[in-house]
């Protein structure tokens, strides 16, 4: 009887084996199969509905830090996927949840503006996730600091640069080169008085020769600038006159449109040519 | 017709749990808390509506898969009933499918009085029926049907609490496993990559049967994923069945 049934058996659980074969390998084929539609999305669609991160950590149970985590990793690997033609498009939202789930998390905010700035092009993204940080982490001068060299490198944005850095040198801890980038976005911006009272206050207040020979250069370079133009516009003032530029500087003192030429830091003078009007340094402040 | 008597047993069954009613309660509740949240959004509230009410139907529909069905088996075997059936002409392979399509008719009763009240809601603020709307339903109850297959699967095996973490996790990884395709296509060809892949191609994709976002955004839908989809949901549910008649036939109740 015991020997019929177990013979019964073997043929119903070889049937069944083939059965769970057969059907897997049809679900497998399928999914293969499938994988090879492609199928519509919206843009941004995966990750549009991820909340903010404000409602987000309350959904967390107490493991703000570790979601963090989770979504940055996730991120990582979603913003280096170049076959996601439409991944930059929320940047700032999915990072906004990742720094309001764990504000001290650092990582974030530097790889974000990162990811923004070099990846997306996206200066406004970078702006808000370095804002986001720097207010999250008023300890930290990495984010003004970061903030301001985007602003001075990739936007040219002279007035953006210095206020960051600006920002960056009140914090203690801040390198002391901060300064004297703050110093060069003033000159670029266009505010030669305070970048040359800026720059001479980093001259004398320079401990060694090294950074007495930069503030130096760099005070020569804005007073050379600050002469060039007004040697350039009494110039122009010439040539509105008298139809042609001065044959030389002098010429522009015996008209009255000068009372004296300037000199370069050095004592030494400018270079004028009477072709183009322009003025030079003898020599570049930057090998004197 | 062993199978439908017993299948007809579980409907009557499962129509008496209260927790049946309760998880319909809170679907009814979130599809017309819909137009609550609706009324928070900016732009169209249209969508808010439909997005909460799909999801409704979803989340709960899963819900009443996983609560009711990881204890179908088991209360068989815990109540001492099992012994009842078994000694009649019963063949264990029956009473699985029994089971199964008992709550399968249970949900679908379910998924379509939820998708009558989601209907009505949606046709309150558009002032037309939108059809469109039951393929994503339709995909809903077929991804039910898998669940439910899973479900009576670790039933017959196991505790309804371990039964339910179990169909959970299966619930969670078939709508979490597109992720191995990210890393399948970061990875370095080989033996790793090739097991990342087979891992892929054999765990759930619950994925497949999401319609949601097209059908809410009006995305054309390519007309072979339905066919597609609707094969792999019937060949998984199958393979899930087939292991659990696997499974509760060397079960000894002793």
């Amino acid at each position: 009887m015991g020997k019929r049934v177990s013979a019964k058996k073997v043929p119903a659980a070889l049937l069944l084996t083939v059965f769970l074969v057969a059907t897997a390998a049809a679900f497998m084929a399928l999914k293969v199969g499938a994988d090879r539609i492609v199928r519509k999305k919206l843009p941004g669609s995966s990750i549009i509905y991820i909340p903010s991160g404000k409602f987000l950590k309350y959904a967390t149970f107490g493991y703000r830090s570790l979601a963090a985590d989770v979504i940055f990793l996730w991120a990582i690997q979603y913003y280096t996927t170049p076959t996601i033609d439409d991944r930059f498009d929320h940047l700032d939202h999915i990072f906004s949840i990742i720094n309001e789930l764990d504000p001290r998390y650092q990582d974030p905010y530097e790889v974000g503006a990162l990811i923004a700035v070099q990846e997306a092009g996206d200066t406004r993204a970078a702006f808000a996730i370095l804002d986001r940080g720097a207010a999250n982490n008023p300890d930290q001068w990495v984010y003004p600091f970061n903030a301001g060299h985007v602003a001075m490198m990739t936007l040219k944005d002279f007035s953006l640069a210095e206020k960051y850095f600006e920002q960056c040198m009140k914090i203690p801890g801040a390198p002391e080169f901060v300064e004297r980038l703050r110093a060069n976005a003033l000159f670029k911006k266009g505010d030669l008085e305070t970048s040359w009272e800026t720059w001479l206050d980093i001259y004398n207040r320079a401990a060694d020769e090294e950074m007495k020979k930069i503030a130096s250069n760099h005070l020569y370079n804005v007073k050379a600038t600050i002469d060039a133009a007004a040697l350039e516009d009494a110039a122009a003032k010439y040539r509105e006159r008298f139809g042609h530029l001065p044959a030389s500087l002098e010429t522009l003192i015996r008209t009255g449109f000068l009372r004296e030429v300037p000199k370069d830091l050095d004592g030494k003078d400018y270079v004028y040519d009477p072709v183009t009007g322009d003025v030079k340094t003898v020599v570049s402040p930057w090998r004197r | 017709m062993k199978i439908w008597a017993i299948a007809g047993i579980t409907f009557k069954e499962a129509k008496r749990d209260r927790i049946l009613y309760l998880l319909f309660f809170f679907a009814a509740l979130g599809i017309v808390a819909s137009r609550a949240l609706a009324v928070l959004t900016v732009g169209d509230r249209v969508k808010i509506i439909k997005d909460v009410g799909l999801a409704s139907i979803s989340v709960f529909g899963v819900l009443m898969a996983i609560l009711i069905g990881t204890g179908l088996v088991y209360k068989e075997i815990d109540k001492k009933t099992i012994f009842t059936l078994l000694a009649k002409p019963l063949h264990r392979a029956e009473f699985i499918l029994g089971k199964f399509l008992g709550l399968v008719l249970t949900l679908f009763v379910m998924t379509l009085a939820m998708s009558l009240i989601f209907l009505a809601i949606v046709y309150a603020h558009t002032l037309k029926i939108e059809g469109v709307l039951l393929v994503a339903v339709g995909y809903i109850f077929l991804e039910l049907v898998l669940i439910t297959a899973v479900a009576v699967l670790f039933s017959s095996f196991s505790t309804p609490i371990l039964s339910s973490l179990f169909a959970l996790a299966f619930y969670l990884i078939g709508h979490l496993s597109w992720g191995l395709e990210l890393i399948i296509k970061k990875m370095r060809p080989g033996a790793g990559k090739a097991l990342v892949r087979a891992l892929y191609t054999f765990l759930p994709d619950l994925e497949n049967f999401n319609f949601k976002t097209e059908v809410v955004h009006g995305l054309p839908i390519p007309p072979g994923i339905y066919v597609s989809a609707f094969l792999y949901g019937v060949c998984y549910t199958a393979f899930i069945l087939g292991l659990a008649v696997l499974v509760f036939r060397r079960r000894d109740f002793i």
